[in-house]
């Protein structure tokens, strides 16, 4: 079970601060619905954690993370991203390409290209909903990282007007690390059916 | 004594061959006292459960038991490295192939067994499972067994690749397993040359499931003590799963005990041996606690005994008239990854070559070319006899195929090509020996039953009528089926033949014990079998017990499947009868004082003829057998047991006719009709056997409407559980009309053939041939199954007649 995604997402913030985020591991896997980094083995692996609900399994994968590139000519990250959940009943790998594209002195485009590969039981079950279900959480991931880069921004322009002292409060916290909730991932899942199912374009 | 009331009084008394007695057997089962393996509990027995490769193909580089091991209740961790001391991590399979028990190295199909975990009770075992830690490096699958052999394909089995050949001829690539062909393809090939017409389709038997509501499961339990292994297991085939046991384990086949109890349904998913089998047996040998194994239901579904997966290519010559000249029928044929199909040895595609039907097809040539993919081994003749279905299913949609090229009725096409009553006992050009049919009168009587011709009319008024929101499709089969396998010259499973058994002890005072070498799972053999003896000793169904399945206690025989209770143990019980009745009749001579040529026989005792005052019942020769007043030099008692070699196959056979509307807007279909009519020869209880006719009438439903195994292109299972598998309830199944006539079987001591799996291999090709019947005027020629509403749908939707463009407004 394969599925390839391909994502625009608008940023309100530069290109630079969008881009530093990305190369900050540790804070896209923050920004990633139910997904955690427990480890970090070296600048380029990572050990991970990411908890989804795929139609009626529950699945909990514990996984590796490769940096496979990192270009800032391109403002560009290739990752891959390999685990088996805790029943060893599934298996899932990503091959994700992000990249940062500015669009004005404000704004971005953040595009994520991946192809997401799925077996056993998350393939057997929940190969019928993974498309829509990837949709929301790369949705909520987008969400999280522009309210996160808003957040550098104002914290940038803070310290840049010198207006506050307490300017080494460092990055804002991630948001918590939880799982994706059911019932709101199962509404958002409807909703983006329901859109489909009449033609009507995304808002 | 003697006057009519009296004969039928004593007659229905017997509830003999010809009464449908209601099941012997249905009493406990409908109290809910059956015996099913998994009620089965022994002291100290420990729960194993099985983890399973979330891949269709990987390497496993390591295995780490230790959170397993830690967990509560957890006793133990098998692997293949944990089998490898006593060399039974791999088996040898029927199909001449090995197969692993426990993955070794590598996993070749999805939910591949790769260790076993015991714990105290199947919580804990699960529990267990879901913590050892399989470290495995992803292969590429090969799922299309079409790109088995390209040339850059993936090895699957490294463990062979270098074998020239796996039991059946020489290999022309890793992934190859075997070549069979059958009769003249010289012939065949110029019988198309000179042909007028000829027509070719590529047919697709999907890979389906029989999915018993029992699920297979054993509980083994070795007595370190005695030496003894006790395997309560579910199984068809008792005694050759004692052998290959002790083949297996090294423990004397005298001390091993197999027990079948109560099997809740089996149609081939309980004919082979499958890895749990083997796992649970190692583990008590080693612990010396009974070990049980139950599957669940997606373990059944996903990994013991699928069925077909045959992709087939049919093509058929013929003259301008539809006399067909030849035939030349492939198939490639999906065996998974490894060789386990169950077949008899001789006949890697089974009997395939059944394929010329019941039609006189003068050059007929056919081959299989079976393939390893990364999906799951054993496949299993589903409710029919080995590669059955699929070849009738061939020539019956073929059929239908050349009749729309000429344009002649479907019904009419047969007409011309049946083997005529007189031909009988006809050779067919792939060798085998048609004993018995009726073929005309069986098609005649049910086209006449539907009114056929008004139904012809009734749809060719739909067809012209723009508004009419269905198509109606009219279906029709007239299948031959070769069933009771068999003679042991042609078929034997690891060298033992294919010949079944019958003990009989008669009591003192006339209750009977049979004990046979098959093993009901539902076919109602402690009634056909005692209602036999009835007939042929004069002694009361009521008081015959049937015991099968206790290796212990039953004769050797080959078990059941594939229609061969009765065609095998049926002639072997009667002829172990008539060697009683035989001895009985030297006793009646002898209390008669008279010589056996002047006894005759009526009902329940033996007469002198001329004097029927002078006679002795069954019942008091029964009791004299038992005392010092008998011939002398006789031994005492009544027991006699048969070993029965059947000189042929029996070819039961059917005229089948399906009539259905398919909505041109849903896909939906709604079958109005079924007319079965079926000919197994003699019919020993017509109940039991309508029954056995409804059930394969919706198992045939169910391959042609629903069910089928898919898998993504990794080689993921994508409708392994009953959300997606489908079981038809009485809420789908259509109403059955049900008919007969009755042909004997010439060889076998009754005129009985099989039965039970004639409406399976009849039904399939009826239902198909209805529903492209219905798209036959839009030069539609096949369609695959399963005819579910979507798939249906979509071909409404790509000839536009979902188009409301027709109607006005």
């Amino acid at each position: 079970m394969k599925v390839q995604l391909e994502k625009t997402y608008a940023m309100p913030a530069p290109a630079q601060l969008a881009w530093a985020l990305l190369q900050d591991i540790e804070g896209v896997a923050g920004c990633m619905p139910g997904a955690k980094i427990t480890e970090r083995v070296d600048d380029t692996h990572y050990k991970g954690t990411v908890a989804v609900k795929l139609g009626p399994a529950n699945l909990s994968f514990r996984g590796e993370i490769e940096v496979r590139a990192l270009d800032a000519g391109t403002h560009s990250l290739r990752l891959f991203a390999k685990g088996t959940d805790s029943t060893g009943g599934s298996a899932a790998s990503m091959d994700l390409t992000a990249r940062v594209e500015p669009v004005d002195a404000a704004s971005c485009n953040l595009t994520g290209t991946s192809e997401v590969s799925m077996s056993g039981k998350a393939a057997t079950f929940g190969g019928r909903v993974m498309g829509p279900v990837a949709d929301q959480i790369l949705n909520q991931f987008a969400a999280n990282f522009s309210a996160r880069v808003q957040a550098m921004q104002a914290q940038s322009a803070a310290a840049a007007s010198g207006a506050s002292a307490s300017a080494a409060q460092g990055l804002p916290a991630a948001p918590e690390a939880k799982p994706l909730n059911g019932l709101a991932l199962m509404w958002a899942v409807i909703k983006g059916w329901l859109r489909s199912l009449f033609g009507i374009k995304g808002a | 004594m003697g006057d009519l009331s009296d004969l039928k009084e004593r007659e229905d008394k017997l509830q003999g061959m010809g009464t449908s007695l209601l099941r012997k057997e249905d009493a406990k089962f409908i109290r809910g006292q059956g015996t099913y393996i998994d009620d089965i509990k022994l002291p100290g027995m420990l729960f194993g459960a099985i983890v399973r490769s979330p891949y269709a193909h990987a390497r496993i580089k390591g295995i780490d038991k230790s959170k397993a091991l830690a967990s509560p209740g957890v006793v133990a961790v098998l692997t293949a490295d944990d089998l490898k001391p006593v060399n039974l991590h791999w088996m040898p399979t029927v199909g001449a192939d090995v197969q692993a028990v426990l993955a070794d190295k590598k996993v070749h199909f999805q939910l591949q067994e790769v260790a076993m975990v015991l714990a105290t009770d199947r919580y804990a075992a699960y529990d267990g499972a879901a913590l050892v830690e399989v470290d495995y490096e992803e292969l590429p699958a090969i799922v299309d067994p079409k790109k088995s052999m390209d040339k850059d394909a993936v090895i699957i089995r490294e463990d062979i690749a270098d074998k020239k050949e796996v039991g059946h001829g020489p290999r022309t690539h890793p992934n190859h397993i075997f070549t069979w062909e059958a009769g003249n393809k010289d012939a065949a090939d110029a019988a198309f040359k000179s042909a007028e017409v000829t027509v070719r389709e590529e047919i697709l038997n999907p890979r389906v499931h029989p999915c018993p509501l029992e699920t297979c499961g054993c509980v083994a339990s070795f007595n370190k003590a005695t030496g003894y292994l006790t395997l309560h297991v579910t199984t068809q085939i008792p005694h050759l799963l004692r052998t290959v046991l002790a083949m297996l384990s090294g423990v004397a086949e005298s001390k091993i005990r197999v027990i079948g109890g109560d099997i809740g349904g089996g149609f081939g998913n309980k004919v082979p041996i499958y890895p749990g089998y083997v796992v649970a047996t190692v583990a008590s040998i080693v612990t010396g606690v009974p070990i049980k194994w139950i599957e669940s239901r997606i373990d059944n579904i996903s990994t013991t005994g699928f069925a077909r997966d045959y992709h087939c290519t049919g093509e058929l010559a013929a003259d301008k008239n539809g006399r067909i000249k030849g035939l030349r029928f492939t198939a490639l044929a999906d065996h998974g990854a490894f060789n386990s199909h169950v077949s008899a040895s001789k006949l890697p595609a089974g009997l395939f070559s059944i394929c010329t039907g019941s039609y006189a097809i003068p050059n007929a040539y056919a081959r299989v070319d079976a393939v390893y993919t990364n999906k799951a081994p054993g496949g299993v003749a589903y409710r029919c006899s080995l590669r059955v279905t699929e070849a009738i299913y061939l020539i019956e949609r073929m059929m239908d195929v050349l009749a729309q090229k000429i344009g002649v009725d479907k019904a009419e096409v047969r007409r011309r090509n049946f083997v005529q009553a007189e031909q009988f006992p006809y050779t067919t050009s792939l060798g085998w020996t048609l004993d018995s049919g009726a073929y005309h009168t069986a098609l005649d009587k049910v086209l006449k039953a539907v009114d056929y011709e008004g139904l012809r009319r009734e749809q060719a008024a739909k067809r012209a009528d723009p508004n009419s929101p269905t198509l109606m499709g009219i279906g029709i089969s007239t299948f031959t089926e070769i069933v009771g396998a068999g003679p042991t010259k042609v078929c034997d499973i690891l060298g033992i033949g294919l010949f079944d058994s019958c003990e009989i002890r008669v009591h003192p005072t006339g209750g009977v014990i049979a004990r046979l070498g098959t093993m009901t799972q539902g076919q109602g053999h402690a009634t056909t079998y005692a209602q036999i003896i009835a007939t042929e000793l004069g002694l009361p169904a009521s008081d015959i017990v049937v015991e099968e399945g206790d290796t212990d206690k039953a004769p050797y025989g080959a078990g059941t499947w594939g229609s061969r209770s009765t065609p095998v143990s049926g002639a072997a019980t009667a002829v172990a009868a008539r060697k009683i009745k035989d001895k009985a009749k030297k006793i009646a001579a002898h209390l008669l004082e008279v010589g056996e040529g002047d006894l005759e026989w009526e009902i329940d005792r033996f007469k002198v003829k001329g004097n029927p005052s002078q006679a002795k019942t069954m019942k008091e020769i029964c009791m004299v057998s038992h005392t010092g007043n008998i011939p002398a030099g006789m031994e005492q008692g009544l027991n006699a047991v048969a070993y029965y070699d059947p000189p042929n196959l029996t070819f039961p056979f059917g005229a089948y006719l399906c009539v259905l509307d398919v909505d041109k807007f849903t896909g939906g279909i709604s079958v109005r009709r079924f007319y079965a009519l079926d000919d197994c020869g003699t019919r020993i209880n017509p109940m039991v056997i309508e029954g056995q006719i409804h059930g394969g009438l919706t198992e045939a439903f169910a391959v042609a409407m629903g069910q089928q195994i898919p898998f993504d292109d990794n080689g993921n299972h994508l409708g392994n559980s009953l959300v997606d598998y489908f079981l038809p309830t009485a809420m789908e199944t259509p109403t059955w009309e049900t008919d007969h006539t009755v042909t004997p079987c010439p060889h076998h001591p009754l005129g009985a053939k099989g039965v039970a799996e004639s409406p399976h291999v009849g039904g399939i090709p009826c239902f198909s041939n209805a529903v492209i019947d219905a798209f036959a005027h839009l030069g539609v020629t096949h369609m695959d199954m399963p005819h579910n509403a979507f798939r249906v749908w979509q071909k409404l939707n790509e000839l536009g007649v979902n188009k409301r463009s027709a109607r006005r407004g």
